[in-house]
């Protein structure tokens, strides 16, 4: 051992004992059994049902990139869920613990409240964490994953095995974090970390260590998927998807991909040399000994606040897809949108010194970061008045679609006047680390939970064939911005009450009232969150009546929406010729939005594979033996992931063929899957002759023609 | 179960909206930040005003342009004109890019470059321009442990208070600072804005306060289980009411050496609101601690020390730092 471990420490289970499962606890343990109870629910059903095979086959071990997306989506929300229970537990330790009295729980050892620091510290570490990489992160890389091929006219990712890989080492790291409630403790140091605070001597327990390798594993989920992003967009394109012709949202992908494959290394450098530092005691932000523990801040938020780009940008680019459909017009200004994110992904690398105004550098560094963080707010202003004049001279339908996105731009546009706020220097020494900030990021982050629920509910009949119900849809909206509104206005009047940030016994009773207020909204998002369940269920119960077409919302623009819906696992069953940036509404508006491909060739499609799964699996083992200084679990499993890798590698994927008369059959089922349902298929009607290319001639690399040929027609 | 050990604040709900607007012109303002009472916190908060002037003309009238574009364009209730193929003016484009352009021009210039100087901890002109000659500021040199402060007076003697702070006012205080073992952040949200406290290291900041009065001091970063409760009163005097009080303190027998400040250092949560003062303390106790910390000092954690935290206070009890 290179260092001093405070505490037990064995060859066989490193730091691992029995005393490190808190079953004593009167909230973790009858959670503990109601999770195990559930989960053995769960094995016995799917046994009973006998659909281990049907899970594995079709789920496990796909490398379907709709439906590794829609596993990402299902483990965001879960997570958004974890994460909200988190909240929950937040708010209501400030609204029990405020003020002087003696109202704390002897039986969770707090002096006020219900939490003691101990314990408030990892929930508010985890919620940060898990919001940010686990929920929003995932959400938005799952969405990514489904529309971004259909956008290009792909059949799927550049690198299918990959994109499998990327999901299964993010629901390691999920793993990961949701084992550190039961097994040992996570953090306190907030989502960030704080050096010197994680350094061994100050936090010697394990939390800082399940910090660090969910973390990382993330990190490495999210990078290897920013890769595979790239390559698609740049490599996949049908023919006559010129790059004047991507969807917004594919643009916004490629912006936020870009960010996140140059940002997210940096993270894991950070993160790595914490670790040197807590594993092999050296000291590179330690306060002794030569340390920098500025550094630490530094190369954090260098990643950090890219970071916080990388998730908002697929948000706008969600918006951007809603509400011109919902408007029933182009995006107004598609060239200022398109370099507005380019803008903001480049900007977003020079101003994380904003983060840290306070560490006292100086009023020239100050007003240097504060003027490049101020530069951010103009390609925002532009996308939000692009946004507003697409609505000008539209005719807007208020689907609950449209409304989500609506809510997303409001909320946008406050955390944009508190971050300018936040920006200069002057204001920022009052309310930096304050619940100001706090408030402003969650106008930021829910306003992309707003534009996540938007592309849910508008992409939801592409994925799965039918409309989600819209009535329950409205509701959840309107139950949710309550509850937004009742949270987070008396955040913000508290930040000017000079409340700071991550105080589990809030001192000053005149905040009361406020918290009492913020539980009453808690207490409305546990509805929304009911009437998002409900939802769920009674649009599955009514599928049968909302089953659409190809085009399902009879207003669409871009390319997916050419496909049928339910889209069959091969995208399109011949690659389509693109002639205009919103193809669906370009073949709308010219009828013949119904022509098929008059034939047929053969495709080639990559084969499942349970490697993905496998090195998962094996990476979740290496996070949780690097955490309990199990050294020979993290070896073996380490020699393992490299052996499997070895061996996927040797043998490679060649793939299979699907022959043009199964396509042809397939593409007809398809069809007709389709034509059983009771939403009328737009029928073509002003297509008035010409040539029109709808469908690419040659199978070959479709990639390879991403110019229009000449005979594509402009839109009149 | 959770309701059973709640203090009966639920009652102040009601009187939420009366508390809004009492708290407006009351002295002893709940709204610490609208109610500076140092020359810092006033200029910040002056920029804040500008600031929020300037951003909010912008974002309030495309918020009602929002809502009114919904109103109007509303599909079935013919009230605008539909027009599907308007999708680009040059015009409107170049006022998108030039208003928030010109917006951030003005902000650069008028409140990031102006407010950096202005409220530079290190320099902070809104003091230092008119600092008179004959009002001699003070120095106050601060030290954040794992969960306390110390305020040590180096004109008066050396002396030191912990956990409540005492400036007389109109005065220019001007603190060094630094921290034993982890950082955080030392702000008092009426007299002066935050500045960080790191370990082995020395920060600047300075007050001066406009109004006598009592203010809320907080250690504003999250710096370990101690921190809610890291808290320090400061006290806004009169300069004779400052120098009768510096007598007083000065006076004291206690004092504290390198060892004695070693253990003080240690680990422990100010939970019953303790503020010793010591007539002395040992010359140079800043400049020593930095040059320890820069050489590996640490004052380390005990592991589960907050996990009870009644556990914790019958330890601190029995170790007699009660
Ligand atoms: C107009 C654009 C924006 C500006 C000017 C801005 C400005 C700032 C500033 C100055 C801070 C530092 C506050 C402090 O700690 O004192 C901050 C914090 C933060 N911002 Fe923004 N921001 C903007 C947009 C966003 C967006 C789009 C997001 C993404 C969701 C975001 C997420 C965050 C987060 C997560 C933090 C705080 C992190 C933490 O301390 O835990 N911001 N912002
Ligand atoms: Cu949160
Ligand atoms: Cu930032």
């Amino acid at each position: 051992m290179l260092v001093n471990l405070p505490g037990p420490w064995s060859p066989l289970l490193g730091r691992l004992a029995l005393s490190e499962i808190p079953y004593t606890n009167p909230i973790l343990a009858p959670l503990f059994v109601i999770i195990v109870l559930a989960g053995i629910a769960l094995v016995v059903g799917i046994t009973y049902y006998g659909k281990w095979g049907y899970l594995w086959k079709e789920w496990f071990t796909t490398v379907d990139h709709k439906k590794l997306g829609i596993m990402y989506i299902i483990l965001g929300l879960i997570m958004l869920f974890r994460g909200f229970i988190d909240g929950l537990m937040m708010r209501t330790q400030q609204m029990l613990a405020v003020g002087s009295g003696h109202n704390g729980m002897p039986l969770m050892g707090a002096i006020h409240g219900y939490l003691a620091p101990f314990h408030f510290g990892q929930i508010y570490s985890a919620h940060g964490l898990i919001m940010i990489l686990l929920a929003a992160t995932p959400l938005l890389v799952g969405i990514m994953n489904i529309i971004v091929p259909l956008q290009i006219g792909a059949r799927d990712m550049a690198y299918p095995y990959l994109n499998a890989l990327g999901l299964w080492i993010t629901a390691a790291a999920v793993f990961l974090i949701m084992i550190s409630l039961f097994v040992g403790d996570f953090s306190h140091n907030g989502w960030f970390g704080y050096a010197p605070i994680f350094e061994l001597a100050y936090s010697p327990g394990v939390g800082v260590d399940y910090w660090i390798w969910t973390l990382e594993l993330v990190a490495l989920g999210t990078t290897l998927g920013s890769i595979n992003f790239l390559a698609t967009v740049v490599k996949m394109r049908a023919p006559g998807v010129t790059w004047t012709r991507l969807p917004v949202f594919t643009w916004t992908a490629v912006s936020a991909n870009i960010i996140a494959l140059t940002s997210f290394p940096c993270l894991q450098v950070a993160l790595a040399l914490v670790g040197a530092d807590r594993y092999l005691g050296t000291h590179f932000f330690t306060a002794g000994f030569g340390g920098n523990l500025m550094l630490y801040t530094n190369l954090f938020w260098l990643w950090g606040h890219p970071e916080v780009y990388f998730v908002i940008l697929p948000a706008f680019g969600m918006i951007s897809e809603v509400i011109p459909t919902f408007s029933e017009k182009p995006i107004f200004g598609y060239i200022t949108m398109v370099l507005a994110s380019f803008a903001i992904a480049g900007v977003s690398w020079i101003v994380w010194l904003h983060h840290f105004f306070t560490m006292g550098m100086g009023p020239y560094v100050s007003t240097e970061f504060s003027v490049a963080t101020m530069l951010v707010g103009i390609p925002t202003g532009v996308k939000v008045f692009n946004w507003t004049f697409t609505m000008y001279r539209g005719r807007l339908t208020f689907s609950s679609a449209m409304i989500w996105s609506i809510g997303a731009l409001f909320l946008l546009l406050i955390g944009g006047l508190t971050g300018m706020m936040l920006s200069i220097p002057a204001i920022n020494y009052m309310v930096h680390n304050s619940v100001f900030v706090v408030a402003h990021f969650h106008m930021m982050l829910l306003c992309i939970v707003y534009a996540v629920f938007s592309a849910i509910i508008f992409w939801f009949p592409k994925v799965f064939g039918f409309k989600l119900n819209e009535a329950w849809g409205k509701i959840m909206f309107w139950l949710f911005s309550a509850g937004t509104f009742l949270v987070f206005f008396p955040m913000f009047m508290l930040g000017f009450m000079g409340e700071t940030r991550r105080l589990d016994w809030p001192f000053n009773l005149q905040w009361a009232p406020w918290f009492d207020i913020q539980e009453v909204g808690i207490a409305v998002y546990v509805l929304s969150v009911l009437a998002f369940l409900w939802l769920i269920y009674v649009s599955i119960r009514d599928r049968a009546e909302n089953r659409v077409g190809a085009d399902a919302w009879g207003t669409s623009r871009s390319l997916e929406w050419i496909t049928d819906s339910p889209v069959p696992f091969y995208n399109f069953a011949m690659v389509p010729h693109v002639n205009h940036r919103d193809e669906a509404a370009w073949r709308r508006e010219h009828g013949f939005s119904d022509k098929r491909p008059e034939k047929f060739a053969a495709i080639h499609m990559p084969n499942n594979t349970p490697v993905a799964i496998v090195i998962g699996a094996l990476t979740f083992v290496i996070g949780f033996g690097l955490t309990w200084r199990i050294w020979w679990l993290t070896v073996a499993a380490l020699v393992l992931t490299v052996l499997v890798m070895i061996y996927r590698s040797g043998k490679g994927d060649p793939g299979y063929i699907i022959t043009a008369e199964e396509m042809e059959k397939m593409d007809r089922e398809s069809r007709q899957k389709m034509d059983d349902g009771h939403a009328p298929l737009p029928k073509g009607g002003g297509y008035t002759g010409g040539t029109v290319t709808a469908y690419s001639a040659e199978v070959g690399d479709p990639g390879s023609q991403s110019t229009p040929p000449g005979n594509s027609r402009p839109l009149s | 179960m959770l309701k059973k050990a709640k203090p009966g604040h639920w009652r102040y709900l009601a009187l939420a909206p009366l508390l809004l607007l009492l708290n407006g012109c009351a002295k002893h303002s709940a709204w610490w930040i609208f109610n500076p009472q140092g020359v810092g916190a006033k200029a910040s908060y002056d920029y804040m005003m500008i600031d929020v002037v300037v951003m909010l003309s912008i974002v309030g009238i495309t918020a009602l342009l929002i809502v009114w574009f919904m109103w109007k364009y509303h599909k079935g209730k013919n009230r605008g004109s539909y027009d599907g193929k308007w999708e680009h003016s040059n015009k409107l484009e170049v006022a998108f890019w030039g208003i928030p352009i010109a917006a951030v021009a003005f902000l650069s210039w008028a409140v990031a470059v102006h407010g950096s100087f202005a409220v530079n901890p290190y320099n902070p002109t809104v003091i230092t321009q008119h600092m008179k000659p004959k009002g001699d500021p003070i120095d106050i040199d601060v030290i954040a442990t794992d969960w306390q402060w110390l305020f040590i007076y180096p004109q008066f003697h050396n002396m030191a208070v912990a956990n409540e702070l005492v400036v007389p006012a109109h005065t220019p205080v001007f603190f060094k600072l630094t921290s034993t073992a982890v950082t955080t952040d030392f702000f008092v949200p009426q007299l002066v804005g935050m500045i960080d406290v790191m370990p082995g290291m020395r920060t600047k900041d300075a007050l001066e306060s406009s109004h006598l009065g009592t203010y809320q001091g907080i250690a504003a970063d999250y710096c370990g289980a101690g921190m809610s409760w890291m808290l320090f009163k400061t006290h806004v005097v009169s300069m004779a009411d400052f120098q009768h009080w510096a007598k007083g303190v000065e006076s004291s027998p206690n004092t504290m050496d390198y060892a004695q400040f070693n253990r003080f250092a240690e680990p422990y949560i100010n939970v019953h609101n303790k503020t010793p003062v010591y007539g002395h303390v040992e010359k140079g106790l800043f400049n020593h601690l930095l040059l320890e910390v820069m050489n590996g000092k640490k004052w380390p954690l005990p592991m589960f020390m907050t996990e009870n935290m009644f556990h914790y206070l019958k330890l601190q009890a029995a170790e007699h730092r009660a």
